[in-house]
């Protein structure tokens, strides 16, 4: 034990390098960075914008328009004289959008008539605010059409309510999981889930990807440096050295996430907190009813499933890092891995395991680092069954891993097993 | 009395290719033995099965009594082994880096900081040796392992190809290091391809060519049996 953590000492010593160090700090100023430039795109698309407005009408109605404009966030700079000079003139200058509201577009609008407003867009990149404006004009827009159409349905048919006459049929939304019935929106559950978890399948990669390269790296390093030999000579058991690198590289791995997502969530919290919060508020009660919350038993088995997962991607690491025979290497053998772990990330995106077919099924879930990435959702939904078989399947893996690495690190393999493509040599 | 070292019949094969044909030898206490040959002799792997790194594929191998095969910890206990190629960890000061290995044999605080002044004593780094290993110069490097392998008095050190890639001057300086360790009772195992630096060190020697051992004795018998004037002239006529 005390060989163990004399030993352990050393290889997060030798992880946690200056280097490193340099990276990660590197990694947080670039993510203050695009959160800072983001954050300063966010805040101009929110306050009062500047655009140009023509009226060449004049009625109260457009005045009334003008009036909401001025009310929605927007600075108005009144043009006056002849369109293509107005638009000729803005396209000079750093305004981006134009409404032009023609003459005789109250007189229209008053008796019923379909009459139109034009909205110029001076495309000169495709920022947040640039998108932002066109909305909240059109959003704009769109009632002050629902306004006229409910004045004319109310003069047409008096006694008619003109929300029922434009909308007869009235929807009652109903989810339902397993036994469990909760009215509400399937849209808003689906968004909310998928909001409160996005962030899990960044940090179940980035955990697995820094950990396992942290490994091959570890013992790659030790091949190149010429120090393998001599330490393997000490009296020390090979499964302490063993251990020892894949536990160094797991706490390594986990600071280096944990910053990494740190910077990442500081860089990205201006959209993501507050939509989330907001969702939750009014969705949470439909969770809760429909049984979609995470309880303690719940985390427990989905932190057992990440441990047996980070454990499989370690093991895996350590035999390709004894192939390979220095950095560089190591680096090349690491990639293979990095696009195993990105098959059940995107999948967790963009699929539902569940209605996969079973070839496809199987396939994904005969990678050991699948099964995090559908535990959260598999406790929420009640697979269970799903969830037991991962971890006894990672468990299995796990097993037969470290007695393979264990074994590796005994024997001559240690010293001779190389990924080489020219005829091995070997020194008598 | 009792070899330290006893080597029968040793034999290792490396798929089709038969590095050691069953080679046999013994190291007393305090003695050095120099194993010579040139490169793919089986010199190197000769050394690496003793200090636990490869199995062999038959023979036998004891040590104070213990047979390789079912005791290797008991070996790792007491040998200490400088591989030709090995380096020390770049990012950690050469002192650290005696600490650190001094602590996998010492019993308790006090043991690993004996150690470590010994190897700071042979080393002769001084001042450099609170300084990375990583920017040491190749016999500064040597310098510092060779220390780490005779600091804690093993029982058998064995050094493979101890001055390879050193100038004449570190050369000489670490001769004289080995040479004056035996004299507290360590026994050593040394492989070298310059056959003068062995006939200078060693006590008793074995030639050693393509996984067989030609002959062995004290360089002076050695010398007289061929009539050579030196171990180049006795190799080259035992080969014959």
């Amino acid at each position: 034990m005390k060989n163990f953590s004399h030993l352990l000492i050393k290889e997060i010593k030798e992880l946690l390098n200056k280097q490193l160090i340099i990276s990660l700090v590197f990694i947080l100023v670039i993510f203050n960075f695009i959160g800072n430039v983001t954050r300063t795109e966010m805040k101009k698309a929110m306050a009062k914008q500047k655009i140009a407005v023509l009226d060449q009408d004049r009625s109260e109605i457009s005045r009334n328009i003008i009036g909401a404009l001025n009310m929605a966030r927007f600075i108005i700079e009144e043009k006056t004289g002849d369109k293509e000079k107005v638009v000729q003139e803005i396209r000079n200058s750093n305004l981006d959008l134009l409404v032009v509201i023609p003459a005789g577009f109250g007189q229209l609008a008053s008796s019923f008539q379909p009459a139109e407003v034009e909205t110029y867009t001076f495309l000169r990149g495709v920022s947040i605010s640039g998108r932002t404006k066109t909305e909240i004009v059109k959003a704009l827009l769109n009632s002050t059409n629902e306004y006229l159409s409910n004045e004319y349905l109310k003069k047409k048919i008096p006694d008619a309510d003109p929300a029922l006459l434009k909308a007869p049929i009235k929807n009652r939304e109903f989810v339902v999981v397993k036994e469990k019935q909760a009215e509400g929106s399937s849209a808003v559950v689906i968004g909310a889930l998928t909001a409160q978890n996005f962030i899990l399948p960044v940090i179940l990669m980035m955990i697995i990807m820094y950990s396992s390269q942290m490994v091959i790296t570890a013992i790659a390093m030790e091949k190149q440096n010429k120090t393998l030999e001599t330490l393997l000579t000490v009296p020390v058991s090979r499964g302490a050295i063993v251990m020892a690198k894949m536990l160094a590289a797991a706490v390594v791995g986990l600071v280096s996430a944990a910053i990494y997502m740190f910077g990442f969530r500081k860089a990205f919290d201006f959209t993501s907190m507050d939509d989330i919060s907001k969702a939750l508020g009014g969705v949470a009660p439909i969770l809760k009813q429909l049984g979609l919350t995470i309880n303690t038993q719940g985390y427990i088995l989905f932190g057992i499933s990440l441990f047996l997962t980070i454990l499989c991607a370690l093991a895996l690491a350590t035999i390709l890092g004894v192939l390979a025979e220095d950095y560089r290497t190591a680096q090349s053998l690491s990639v293979p891995l990095v696009f195993i772990v990105m098959v059940p990330y995107f999948i967790s995106l963009f699929a539902d395991i569940n209605t996969m077919s079973l070839p496809a099924k199987v396939l994904v879930l005969a990678i050991p680092f699948s099964h995090p990435f559908f535990a959260m959702q598999n406790i929420m939904f009640g697979h269970l069954n799903l969830l037991w078989l991962g971890i006894a399947y990672n468990f299995l893996f796990v097993v037969v891993m470290l007695w393979w690495t264990t074994r590796i690190f005994a024997t001559d393999r240690v010293l001779t097993m190389k990924l080489k493509w020219r005829k091995k040599k070997v020194v008598l | 009395m009792a070899p330290v070292l006893e080597v029968e019949g040793l034999k290792k094969k490396y798929g089709s290719l038969e590095a050691l044909k069953g080679i046999s030898f013994k190291v007393e206490e305090g003695e050095i033995f120099g194993l010579i040959g040139p490169n793919g002799a089986g010199k190197t792997t000769t050394l690496r099965i003793i200090s636990t790194l490869l199995t062999p594929s038959d023979g036998r191998v004891t040590f104070l009594g213990f047979d390789l095969k079912k005791n290797p910890e008991k070996f790792r206990e007491k040998i200490s082994y400088l591989p030709e190629e090995a380096g020390a960890y770049r990012n950690m000061k050469g002192i650290d880096y005696l600490e650190f290995m001094a602590k996998f044999y010492a019993t308790d605080n006090n043991e690993a900081k004996k150690y470590v002044e010994r190897a700071v004593a042979i080393s002769g780094l001084g001042e450099r040796l609170k300084d990375k290993a990583g920017t040491y110069s190749k016999g500064m490097t040597r310098k510092l392992l060779l220390a780490r392998a005779l600091m804690t008095k093993p029982a058998l050190a064995i050094l493979d190809e101890p001055t390879s890639g050193l100038d004449v001057i570190n050369s000489l300086e670490v001769r004289e290091m080995i040479k004056g360790f035996t004299r507290e009772g360590v026994s050593v195992l040394l492989s070298s391809h310059n056959m003068l630096e062995v006939e200078f060190l060693s006590d008793r020697v074995a030639l050693i060519d393509r996984g067989v051992i030609l002959d062995s004795g004290t360089p002076q018998a050695l010398k007289e049996k061929y009539q050579a004037s030196n171990l180049e002239i006795v190799f080259r006529r035992a080969v014959q």
